[in-house]
């Protein structure tokens, strides 16, 4: 497509034979300098938008180092070190402008996908539920988002509201993981249809991450059984819940429609916060 | 007015398109919203003009931005609709939608509304067992939540369809979403009922329920009269309208304030 000038000036045969010889010699180069995969240019310097697939982060480690030996003793003995620095024995090439070392989380031993998960979470929850400088800016606050975080929220809060359920277990572990898992998406839709700009995924994954506290209050609820208690825990927890999540949503539309976004995040709070004080 | 155009600039509505399967302009939903031509009013206000405005903007019905013109209000409209419904004289909820008839009021007032009556429902069983047992057998029940979304939330779909239906047939000319947004907020007076109803003295009990639901049922039947001439078949659905209002309110008391 972009060898336009190819076609008035044949310098070669310009058929898909010599494309592929050349692509093959660029892979040969790759060899040995680098991994032996070549993703199909994919830059590895571009930050992708948010919403992308959830192998590419903005803040993914850069590719494994360069070592002096061949590269089939490098995809045995993929590193398990911490991120390490960029390659620097691949400047020279052609292919670390072009193609680039791919990030290679499929071949890395699953304690580091999980370590990086689990450190991804608290980052976000850090982020997200405590006090940070970027907090009035939506788009800094949460630019890596995951949904594990949210997904292990409500899963917890749904099985600690069944655990100290006496009747209906599983009906209440229903109710509950259908109410935050609809009410997340129908919050985020009811944003969008207002007109007001939020990235679907990242405010899914915000909503998720501001039922921290009312997962603490959960936990605090089923230890404690005193009715008063109950109902001051889950006030404190309901409204560090709405200060974690207010900015967010009232950022993201027009000013004359804050409260019309922001309604129905309280009313979700607060019929969980209902749901774990009554539960008993 | 001003501030809404600078925030409505005119790539917006790509902004909020959902990444779904998006039908640009596909003939077969156009067609089955305007009913098979341009020349077909359907969503134009009955006492004024056609507003053409309204039809163009419909992309698909997997195309967020296709829904938005029905979201198109702001905080103060929505709580002027809102007022405007615990008033069951005068019969001008059409007019002061005007050109604009939202669902956001249909949607999260019913949602509020199963919340609460699963809530209030199960704090009146829990006062009531209080007073009469002194035991403390109560338990959660968690049913409630299922009978009040479908219970609210099937009238409230159900009904101003069937009536929609209804008055097409009969040849009136009506509009759904101009009714799903009245029987919407129709159903707001019902939500501080719900929380007076904890009251646990059965026969003020009876008498709120009875007010409220005479109340919400003067708004619906008052509103309908702008659809409908004089004829008597038109009359029986006014009567018709206003019975169903009065059975969900005896409903309500009887299922979840017993």
């Amino acid at each position: 497509m972009s060898n336009s000038h190819s076609d008035t000036i044949p310098l070669r045969p310009s058929n898909s034979q010599s494309d592929i010889d050349e692509i093959r010699s660029l892979i040969d180069d790759s060899v040995h300098s680098g991994p032996a995969v070549v993703l199909p240019a994919r830059h590895p310097a571009t930050t992708p938008p948010p919403s992308s697939s959830p192998f590419i982060s903005s803040n993914i480690p850069p590719p494994p180092p360069v070592s002096s030996s061949s590269s089939l003793q490098k995809l045995q003995s993929v590193p398990a070190a911490p991120p390490p620095p960029p390659p620097v024995g691949n400047s020279s090439s052609i292919v670390a402008n072009g193609f680039g070392p791919p990030p290679n989380t499929l071949t890395e031993p699953v304690l580091d996908t999980v370590k990086r998960d689990l450190w991804r979470i608290v980052s976000n929850l850090k982020l997200v539920v405590f006090p940070n400088p970027f907090r009035e800016d939506p788009g800094k606050a949460l630019r890596d988002w995951d949904l594990w975080g949210p997904f292990f929220f409500i899963v917890f809060l749904g099985v600690a509201l069944s655990w100290s359920a006496s009747v209906k277990k599983s009906q209440v572990f229903a109710v509950a993981f259908a109410l935050l898992a609809a009410g997340a998406v129908i919050l985020t839709l009811n944003v969008l249809l207002l007109g007001g700009h939020i990235i679907f995924f990242q405010s899914l994954s915000l909503l998720g991450y501001c039922l921290f506290p009312l997962d603490v209050g959960a936990l605090i609820c089923m230890l404690k059984d005193n009715v008063v208690a109950k109902v001051i825990i889950v006030c404190l927890a309901l409204a560090w819940s709405s200060w974690a999540a207010y900015p967010f949503m009232s950022s993201a539309v027009n000013p004359n429609r804050k409260a019309l976004a922001l309604y129905p995040v309280l009313l979700m709070y607060l019929s969980v916060g209902f749901l774990i004080i009554a539960i008993d | 007015m001003d501030e809404s155009s600078y925030w409505n600039h005119p790539t917006s509505h790509l902004l909020g398109s959902v990444p779904a399967v998006v039908n640009e302009e596909s003939e077969a939903s156009y067609g089955r919203r305007g009913g098979g031509g341009r020349g077909y009013q359907t969503l134009g206000p009955p006492t004024e003009g056609f507003d053409q405005q309204s039809q163009n903007n419909w992309k698909g019905v997997f195309s967020i931005s296709s829904y938005t013109q029905y979201f198109d209000v702001d905080t103060d409209v929505v709580v002027n609709r809102l007022i405007s419904s615990f008033y069951p004289a005068g019969g001008d909820f059409f007019n002061k939608i005007g050109a604009n008839p939202d669902l956001y009021g249909l949607i999260w007032i019913t949602t509020t509304l199963v919340f609460m009556l699963a809530a209030f429902g199960n704090c009146a069983t829990y006062l009531i067992q209080k007073r009469t047992d002194r035991t403390t057998s109560w338990s959660f029940d968690v049913g409630y939540v299922n009978a009040a979304a479908c219970g609210i939330y099937g009238y409230s779909l159900v009904v101003p369809v069937a009536f929609y239906f209804l008055l097409r047939y009969l040849g009136s000319n009506a509009s759904l979403v101009r009714f799903l947004c009245m029987w919407g907020y129709s159903l707001s007076i019902f939500i501080p009922t719900a929380f007076l109803l904890l009251i646990p003295v059965e026969i003020l009990r009876w008498i709120i329920i009875l007010i409220a639901g005479t109340a919400s049922s003067c708004f619906v039947t008052l509103n309908l009269t702008s659809y409908i001439g004089g004829s008597n078949d038109l009359r029986m659905m006014m009567i018709a309208a206003f019975l169903l209002q009065m059975a969900l309110a005896i409903f309500i008391k009887a299922w979840f304030f017993p």
